[in-house]
């Protein structure tokens, strides 16, 4: 019955960061000068953020080298899908992706799953249903991918990516240049909106579930809740952290082509182990 | 007036958005779930990884729908609602 009393989520995604809009439904707002500051989105991340750090400082506070407790073995089965992944996605020298993604993923695991608990509502929404939430954490992977891609590559190798089929001739290759610019641009901006999307419209599934009469609504409100939480959520989860590997993955192209051959058979050997489910023997 | 007419054309386009992401979507799902058939069916103990990998394919897929549905939110709500 808790459930059911969830409020409409109307407006609540599609909050102006900065402007003059006037109607802010449903929404809990301070306004400094020109921007706005969403508190209820403030504070269910800051909540999520919250969790998160618990989780992992106490489960490292009483980590053992002899058999791990559940919680530190699920860890550290993400910690180590997470660095063969980079490993055989980027490369071995780009140890700085692996804190990255694994924190991205865990941070926004504890935020969706946080949404099957009934917290209070004006204040508290699973806090990636704001765009504004998804879409800074997708601007971070985009600024740190350029930033890589143009220490690997420099300056010229960096460009020069932007021309992509590198096997066609040099003014074929210009006609791609606004093609491939795009392509760039739109992959902050689909990472950040599947995550919202996801999100967002299992609130108002919800929503919509609970406009049917009471005593039919919280069958498929409580299945439906669950389904999303723990299957699009999880999966949501695992897709942003895979995306934004292999979006550092591609940050190398052009540097590949001349050491293609002889790392293809060890990469494969690599995927296959990597995408083995880990049973616990 | 005008408002009302911008409600109402924003609402039947979100409708049609809707209607061909839906399509889209199952009609990718059908894909990836008939590539699994067929790998299951050649190969049936490659059957938990190449599950792992349909979940994932239809995560990406129908995040596209998941993203039209936004944006014709984002048009009913926010596109249509400013037209005074």
């Amino acid at each position: 019955m808790m459930y059911l009393s969830e409020a409409p989520p109307g407006t609540h995604p599609l909050t102006p960061v900065c402007g003059t809009g006037t109607e802010y439904l449903n929404l809990i707002v301070v306004k400094f000068f020109y921007c706005a500051f969403t508190l209820d989105t403030l504070a269910s991340s800051a909540l999520a953020i919250l969790v998160t750090l618990a989780i992992c400082f106490w489960v490292a506070s009483r980590l053992s080298t002899g058999v791990p407790g559940k919680l530190q073995m699920v860890l550290e089965f993400l910690l180590s899908y997470t660095r063969n992944l980079v490993r055989e996605t980027v490369s071995e020298d780009a140890r700085f992706v692996i804190p990255l993604a694994a924190t991205i993923a865990l941070y926004i695991l504890v935020a969706n799953w946080l949404d099957l608990l009934p917290l209070p509502k004006p204040w508290f929404y699973p806090a990636n249903s704001d765009l504004n939430q998804t879409l800074a954490m997708s601007i971070v992977v985009f600024i740190l991918v350029q930033a890589y891609s143009i220490r690997v590559l420099g300056i010229g190798g960096f460009l020069r990516r932007f021309t992509k089929p590198f096997e066609l001739s040099l003014p074929v290759r210009i006609l791609f240049v606004p093609l491939n610019i795009i392509e760039e641009i739109v992959k902050p901006v689909t990472l950040s909106l599947r995550l919202f999307g996801n999100i967002f419209a299992g609130l108002l599934m919800v929503y919509l579930l609970t406009l049917l009469p009471f005593w039919v609504a919280w069958v498929p409100v409580v299945a439906w809740k669950f389904f999303d939480v723990f299957f699009v959520g999880t999966i949501q989860a695992f897709i942003f952290m895979l995306l934004t590997i292999i979006y550092f993955g591609m940050a190398r192209e052009g540097l590949e082509e001349e050491e293609h051959g002889g790392s293809q058979a060890a990469t494969t050997g690599h995927a296959e182990g990597a995408m083995t489910p880990a049973t616990p023997h | 007036m005008n408002h009302a007419i911008a409600v109402a054309g924003a609402l039947i386009a979100a409708g049609m958005a809707l209607g061909g992401g839906a399509i889209g979507a199952a009609v990718g799902d059908g894909l990836a779930g008939n590539a699994t058939i067929a790998g299951v069916s050649r190969q049936p103990e490659a059957q938990g990884r190449l599950q792992v990998i349909m979940f994932l394919i239809i995560g990406l897929v129908e995040a596209m729908y998941f993203i039209n549905l936004v944006i014709g939110f984002y048009f009913v709500l926010v596109v249509a609602s400013g037209v005074s």
